[in-house]
């Protein structure tokens, strides 16, 4: 019953933006029976395999990999339909610095906020006195906090994952 | 990069040349720690206004006054809660967002309109809270400084009067076209992930923002500074895949507030 519940409880918390997608896996990962980090594994994920995405849960995912439904951490997938390859392809080249330069293709048709752009600009003293005159006290913002149900709550930052930055 | 700036750091301190960086700055070399709060406000004031010149504010004070909500309740949560921390969507359809010392914040009304909830703002937000919060941009202003020592052109001081910080910033907010390092980055979004979650939102606002970001094409103009100067979306997912593993398993009552998120008018 209290597994029904829960169930019920996942397809509710299952947002649109999520359930029905294509993803790929951004690294190796379990796939597990119920999305919790203890739950048994079923199954796993080698990085660019390609799931589908049914369901949303909290920070976990319900993917099909192949033959395989189990559940994963949402960081461990990118959402939507990569042409997997050329995908790839993109982040190499971005890497050797071969993208980014020269492709300044704006689609909009207005200038974007690029080097020149910014290096050309000029102080704007109007804007940056709005600017001010747009900024909330401290009490103001714990007031808008606590309307919108927002409680503070200790927590470390996450270290530096082994490996360092690269 | 980092060999030259060793050399010329040895170069600098070679006896022999009697040469004293501060000094010779009037005491007023932009050294971590050294700069006073008052001179990193006066030197992101500058940065911030002239990026202001390049895409205006949008004039829509309402939105302003809740991104300043939103911005200012995730910054109390940080360690430097006291700063007079400034937020503001500024008028460009690029997708970015951009951090100016002492309490700048940038966002572009392109990016603004891609996000679904208020932990989304909250999270964008927080990754530019938490380089103003590690002086990033002040440490890269260090940097070229040093460079700028090593090339010959000493002698000012710095932070202690306009002229003095224009010297410093360069030509109006090119700043904000240069890279951080990508530690700089990654360490912004572990950070922002974990400053989000203390101000009570669901922490995964910022990932989902950069699956958004991630499905921009790399020939859509919107995106091309910010791919320019960040690694892509897709290798900072993963890497905060790695720092976070089951560090917010506890972490289950987030708020996402989609529908407190403020819509635009235009």
């Amino acid at each position: 019953m209290r597994h029904d519940l829960f169930l019920l409880g996942a397809l509710l918390a299952t947002t649109a933006a999520w359930a029905g997608e294509p993803g790929t896996a951004l690294k190796n990962d379990s796939l597990r029976a119920e999305p919790y980090g203890d739950a048994k594994a079923v199954g796993s994920l080698n990085r660019g395999d390609k799931v589908d995405i049914l369901a949303k849960q909290g920070a976990w995912l319900q993917v099909k990999a192949g033959k395989t439904t189990g559940w994963v951490r949402l960081l461990s997938i990118k959402r939507g339909s990569s042409s997997g390859g050329s995908e790839a392809a993109g982040v190499l080249a971005l890497a050797s610095g071969r993208a980014g330069t020269g492709q300044v293709v704006s689609t909009t048709g207005v200038r974007g906020l690029n080097e020149e752009a910014l290096k050309s600009a000029k102080f704007n003293d109007a804007d940056i006195q709005l600017l001010d005159t747009s900024a909330v006290s401290a009490d103001d913002a714990r007031q808008f906090a606590a309307t919108g149900g927002l409680a503070a709550r200790r927590l470390d930052y996450l270290p530096e994952p082994k490996g360092g930055a690269q | 990069m980092r060999g030259l700036l060793l050399a010329l750091l040895l170069v600098v301190s070679l006896p022999a040349m009697a040469f004293d960086l501060g000094k010779t700055l009037g005491g007023k070399s932009l050294k971590i720690g050294k700069t006073s709060k008052t001179e990193e406000i006066r030197i992101g004031r500058e940065i911030a206004g002239n990026l202001l010149g390049a895409a205006p504010l949008v004039m829509d004070a309402e939105l302003q006054k809740y991104v300043n909500r939103v911005g200012l309740w995730v910054a109390l949560q940080s360690e430097r809660p006291d700063l007079p921390w400034r937020f503001g969507v500024i008028d460009s359809s690029d997708l970015n967002a951009f951090a100016a010392p002492g309490g700048y914040v940038l966002i572009t009304k392109g990016l603004y309109r891609t996000l679904n909830s208020e932990a989304e703002l909250a999270g964008v937000l927080a990754h530019e809270i938490a380089h103003v919060v590690k002086k990033h941009h002040l440490k890269l202003l260090q940097k070229q400084q040093l460079l700028d020592a090593g090339a010959g052109l000493l002698g000012e001081q710095v932070g202690k009067d306009s002229d003095s910080v224009r010297k410093l910033i360069g030509s109006g907010a090119e700043i904000c076209a240069r890279s951080l390092d990508k530690g700089a980055e990654y360490e912004a979004d572990r950070m922002g992930v974990i400053l989000a979650a203390r101000a009570g939102y669901d922490p995964y606002g910022l990932p989902e923002v950069l699956q958004a970001i991630g499905h921009a094409g790399r020939d859509d103009g919107r995106v091309a500074l910010l791919f320019k100067t960040h690694p892509h979306p897709d290798d900072r997912l993963a890497k905060l895949g790695e720092a976070v593993g089951d560090r917010l398993d506890g972490v289950k009552d987030g708020k996402m507030l989609r529908e407190r998120l403020y819509k635009m008018k235009e």
